[in-house]
Order: structure tokens, then sequence, then C-alpha cells
């Protein structure tokens, strides 16, 4: 099941600057544990203590928010997940 | 009805198929509500003022500063000190003499913001933190007032369109709040997401185009690409999902 998820420009700095990572899984919440198996420096981003999605992060499977329950969402070969840091500044 | 300095100034745009000499009445007509005289602010009170909104207010608590100047442009050198409002009305007012130009130097709070918005028919986001975006985004639900949401870190910037009671709203694509930090940023971030929302404002005002609605739209200048997700309006949203929908 290989899935590719684009990594939003500020996290790239935890990714060895590599916007397209793929990994496998059948939810996104495997997906991002594969995601953080290669680049364990970016799960202070994605996950608090708890292991809860922070809530500045939003999730997009083939372009459409995957909220709510996202983690649990199923995901299959050749889907594209797109992980966003919400920004605020002006 | 134009005048004849009017129909000269903004010849160009009324050449335009589908804004014509009615559409710059509308643009006439219109009072725009710019939360925010920074980075965003710059860019969106220029072009809409260059393009003959009616009325813009203008609202911002901040004083200029040297560290401003790489990305706020409508604050020089020569400011460095003054009250944002009065920089950005003074150059605002030498770009178009004809638009009336209002400030208001307050923080938006909870306690202020539906009087501070009520008069005007739209509202820009050109804040630089999500509390007070969020703020606003509840007045403009309250209010029924068109919403057109910006922000920017660095290289990368985020727009959005919001209609009461029709679209998803800024609370429906955000729940959280980011980690406070000076955040990094280049001039030309804010000047391409400040353009889109003037482009949208303008858009709104006239009634031509598709906007920017249940749709995010993303830019990351490093790699130049434009990026659009689509949102949906959350049905527990807690500040849009008691409207009634307009849909």
């Amino acid at each position: 099941m290989s899935i590719k998820i684009n990594v939003s420009l500020f996290l790239h700095q935890y990714t060895n600057g590599r916007e397209v990572v793929e990994v496998n899984g059948s939810t996104v919440g495997q997906c991002l544990d594969h995601l953080v198996k290669q680049f364990p420096g970016i799960e202070q981003w994605l996950f608090d203590n708890n292991g809860k999605l922070h809530s500045y992060i939003t999730l997009y499977v083939n372009g459409r928010s995957a909220y709510p329950e996202e983690l649990a969402k199923p995901v299959k070969s050749g889907d594209e997940l797109n992980i966003l840091f919400m920004v605020d500044g002006g | 009805m134009l005048g004849r300095d009017e129909l000269e100034r903004y010849d160009r745009q009324i050449m335009i198929k589908g804004l014509g000499e009615e559409g710059q009445e509308k643009l006439k007509r219109a009072k725009v509500f710019i939360a925010g005289a920074g980075g965003l602010g710059s860019p969106v009170s220029i072009y809409l003022t260059a393009v003959g909104v009616g009325t813009i207010r203008v609202v911002d608590h901040q004083r200029v500063e040297l560290s401003n100047l790489n990305r706020q442009v409508l604050h020089w050198d020569e400011d460095i000190g003054k009250r944002k409002i009065d920089s950005a009305l003074e150059k605002l007012g030498r770009l178009n003499q004809s638009v009336k130009l209002e400030a208001t130097e307050e923080t938006i709070t909870e306690a202020n913001v539906s009087q501070l918005v009520a008069d005007y028919d739209l509202i820009v986001d050109a804040m630089d933190n999500l509390p007070a975006r969020y703020i606003l985004n509840k007045a403009a639900l309250e209010r029924n007032i068109p919403f057109f949401h910006g922000a920017v870190y660095g290289f990368e910037g985020r727009a959005m369109t919001i209609i009461p009671g029709q679209t998803a709203c800024l609370r429906c694509l955000y729940r959280g709040v980011v980690p406070r930090e000076k955040f990094p940023v280049i001039g030309v971030t804010p000047a391409v997401i400040g353009c889109i929302q003037a482009t949208e404002v303008i858009k709104y005002i006239v009634g031509i185009g598709e906007l920017l609605t249940n749709r995010l739209l993303t830019f990351d200048g490093l790699h130049m690409r434009f990026t659009e997700f689509k949102v949906k309006k959350d049905p527990s949203c807690e500040h849009c999902s008691h409207l009634a929908s307009k849909e």
C-alpha cells in the first residue's frame, strides 16, 4: 500500500528537506506512523505526548479534509495525503 | 454615477468584461473593513484603494518598527515610531484621494468587534494571530458579513473566502492555535496572499468570477506551487453550525 505524503514547507526541515515521502498504511494514522519511523524528528510536530494529533495540523486525503477522526480515515494505494501546518502570520 | 476623472482613472479596469461602469459604481459604494495594517494589510489596502473601493477602514493598534519594513510596504523609514494607522492613511490618501479612508487604533477583542465591524460590507482578515482571526470570523458570521482570510509564514501562505451561512468558515478549517512565536516572513509572501485577498474582495463586490469558498488555497513560494484543498462546513462547528444555512 504505497501512499504519497506531501509535507508542507514548514515541516520539510524534519524530513531532510523532502517534500514528498512514500509510506505504507491502510489508514491515515498508520501512514503517519510510518512517516515518523522514517523521520522521527517530525513526531513532536504531529502528535502531543498522548499521541493525539496537534490541533494546528490539518490533514487532507486526495485534496479533501480528513477531519474529523482523521487518523482512522482509510486510505488505499495511490492516495495522496497532505500534511498542513497551520500558519497565522500576517 | 462616476465622474469624468473616475472614468479616466479606472478606464483600464472598466474595460474588463463583467466589471464595466456598473461594477465600478459597486466598488465605489462598498465599505471594507481591513483588520490589520501590517504585511497583509499593506497590499490589501493599497490595491483596494487603487481599485476605487468607496470607503476603507483600517484597524491596527501598533506603531511602526524598523523590523516591520521588510514586508509592511505601507510603512517607510520615515514612519518608524508613528502609529501604523496614521502611516497607512497618509500613503493611501496620496494614492487615491477619492477614497474615504478611516482608521481606528484598537486591539480587536470580543468586546469591541461587533461595534467595530457594524457598518461595513466586507471584512478582510489581515491579522497576525489566530485568536484575533477567530474573533473576527465569529463576528462576521453573526453579522452576516463576508470574510476574507489570509495568513503567512516564511515563504508559505494560505487564503480562503467565507460567506456566512453558505460556506465553510475559518473555524470549520481550523480548531486550534499555533504555538506563539516570532514568525519568519519575507515580504513577497504577504504580497502574494494580500493580493489574492484583495482580488476576492473585488470579485465579491462586483459579482464576477468564482470565489475561493470551500477551498483553502495554499502558496509555497519556495517551490512556486499553489495547491487547493476542499473544505466542508463542519456540522458541529462551534462558530457557524447554529446559523441557518443559506445554501
